[in-house]
C-alpha cells in the first residue's frame, strides 16, 4: 500500500516536473512563432499553446492505455500539432478510427446485404 | 419495417452536391498503374495506405515502421491525426484536399495518389476504412483504388462517393517539400506547412514554404514562416531579408519587428535590435502583443549590457 503510494507520486512528481519545463520553453521564448502569427489574438495563441503542452501528455497517456508502446508514443504525439493534440484529449475513444472494424449484430447482417445491393455500402467483395 | 429503415438510410445518402461528384480536371480515364500495393493484414488499412502514398512520394520505409507510428491497438484502428503525424514524421506535407472529387482527380493527374477516408458501411454500423485512390474512368464512372487486399478495387464511382461522404469528404495528398498541390487553397495549404513546422521538421518547412512563396508571393504568413524556419535552422541572414520584406509591405507588423529584433540579436547586432523593437514598441499601444515585446527588450536589453 505504502509502496503504491510513493510510485504514483514520484510519477506525479515526474509529469509536474516534465509540464513545467515544457511551460518554461513555451513562456521563455521571445520568437513569435507562425501559429501565433496565424491567430488573430497572441495572448490567446499564449494560452492555447499552453493548453496543448497539457493535451500532449492527456493523448500520450490515452494511446499508451490504448495499448501503444510507450516507447513509441513520445515521437507519436510530438508529431501531432497542437490543434490536433486539443482535439483528442479525453476523446481518443471517440475519435473515428479506420480498421475495417466491423461488429455485425444478427439480422444486420441481411440488411447490409441488401443495402450493398443497392450501392448504399461497399463492404463486400463482388457481391 | 424494414423498408422503413432501407428507405431511411438511402435518403441519407443521396444528396451530394454536383460540386462534389464533378470530375474536374480529367477528361479521360487516368490510372496510376505504378503506386505500389501493400496488402493490409487485419486492422490494418491505415498503415497499408499511408505506406503505399508515402512510397510512391519517394519515402523509404517499411509496413512495420509505419505501424508503429499510427496503429493504436485498442481500437483496432488508426486516426485521422496521426496518418497526418506520421507524414510529417517522413519529412513529408500532409495536405488535406477541398472536399471534392476534382481534388482527387488534380491530385492523380500530376501523378499522386490519394488517401482517403471511407465508411464502407452505414452510420449505424459502421466500417471506417483507409484506401488510396490511383485512378479514375470517367467513362464507366468508375473509381480505381488500392484497397485492403485488392490490389485493382474498382468501385463505381456514386458508390465510392457514398462511402467517402461519411467522413465528409476526408482526403489527403502526401506532398514532397517543394511541391505544391494540384488545387492548392492557400488557408489548407498554410495550415499544413505550419503543421510541419510547428511539430520541428524545419528543413522540410522551409522548402515548403518557399513552394508557397512561389505561389502567393505577398502573403504575409507564408513569408512570415520562410523567415521563421530561416532563424530556427539558423540562417538569420535569410531570415533577416525576409523580415524585412514584410516590414516593406507592412511597416506596422509587430511580429515581423519582433522577430528581426531578435534575429538581430543573434547576428550580434544588438543596437539595430534595439531600434527595431523600440519603432514596434511605440506601435504597440494597446496591443496584445505589447507583453511580448517587452520580454524581447528585456532580452536583447540584457544580452547588451552583459
Amino acid at each position: 500500500m505504502r509502496s503504491i503510494m510513493v510510485r504514483n507520486f514520484v510519477i506525479r512528481l515526474f509529469s509536474v516536473s516534465l509540464v513545467s519545463l515544457s511551460l518554461a520553453q513555451a513562456s521563455g521564448a521571445a520568437m513569435i512563432s507562425t501559429q501565433q502569427a496565424m491567430q488573430s489574438e497572441a495572448r490567446d495563441a499564449r494560452i492555447a499553446q499552453v493548453s496543448a503542452i497539457l493535451a500532449r501528455e492527456d493523448v500520450a497517456k490515452q494511446l499508451v492505455a490504448f495499448g501503444v508502446d510507450p516507447l513509441a508514443v513520445q515521437s507519436r504525439v510530438n508529431n501531432m500539432t497542437d490543434a490536433e493534440l486539443l482535439a483528442l484529449q479525453g476523446k481518443l475513444d471517440e475519435q473515428v478510427a479506420g480498421g475495417d472494424a466491423l461488429a455485425l449484430i444478427g439480422a444486420v447482417f441481411l440488411v447490409l446485404l441488401i443495402l450493398e445491393v443497392v450501392g448504399v455500402t461497399d463492404i463486400f467483395k463482388r457481391v | 419495417m424494414p423498408a422503413l429503415f432501407l428507405s431511411g438510410a438511402l435518403a441519407g445518402c443521396a444528396n451530394i452536391p454536383p460540386s462534389v461528384s464533378d470530375y474536374g480536371p480529367v477528361t479521360s480515364p487516368l490510372e496510376l498503374v505504378n503506386t505500389p500495393f501493400y496488402p493490409q493484414e487485419r486492422f490494418q488499412c491505415g498503415p497499408a495506405a499511408l505506406m503505399t502514398v508515402l512510397t510512391a512520394s519517394g519515402v523509404n520505409t517499411t509496413l512495420d515502421a509505419v505501424s508503429s507510428k499510427v496503429y493504436v491497438p485498442g481500437r483496432e484502428g488508426s486516426l485521422q491525426s496521426e496518418m497526418l503525424a506520421a507524414a510529417r514524421a517522413a519529412e513529408r506535407v500532409p495536405y488535406v484536399l477541398v472536399p471534392e472529387l476534382a481534388s482527387i482527380t488534380a491530385e492523380l493527374a500530376t501523378g499522386r495518389p490519394v488517401v482517403v477516408l471511407q465508411n464502407l458501411g452505414v452510420s449505424w454500423a459502421p466500417q471506417w476504412h483507409y484506401a488510396v485512390v490511383v485512378g479514375v474512368d470517367i467513362d464507366r464512372d468508375e473509381m480505381i483504388l488500392r484497397s485492403g487486399t485488392d490490389e485493382r478495387r474498382v468501385t463505381r464511382t456514386p458508390v465510392f462517393l457514398r462511402t467517402w461522404k461519411r467522413s465528409d469528404f476526408w482526403a489527403v495528398s502526401v506532398l514532397r517539400p517543394g511541391e505544391l498541390p494540384a488545387n492548392a487553397d492557400r488557408d489548407r495549404y498554410v495550415e499544413a506547412v505550419a503543421g510541419l513546422e510547428q511539430t520541428g521538421h524545419a528543413l522540410a518547412a522551409r522548402d515548403a514554404w518557399q513552394a508557397g512563396l512561389s505561389r502567393w508571393p505577398d502573403d504575409e504568413v507564408v513569408l512570415f514562416g520562410l523567415a521563421n524556419t530561416e532563424y530556427a535552422l539558423g540562417n538569420y541572414s535569410n531570415a533577416e531579408q525576409n523580415y524585412r520584406e514584410i516590414l516593406r509591405n507592412d511597416n506596422s507588423s509587430l511580429i515581423a519587428y519582433n522577430n528581426l529584433a531578435m534575429t538581430l540579436l543573434a547576428l550580434g547586432r544588438n543596437e539595430e535590435a534595439l531600434d527595431q523593437i523600440d519603432v514596434a514598441l511605440t506601435l504597440a499601444k494597446g496591443s496584445p502583443l505589447l507583453g511580448e515585446l517587452q520580454d524581447t527588450r528585456n532580452i536583447i536589453f540584457g544580452t547588451s549590457t552583459e
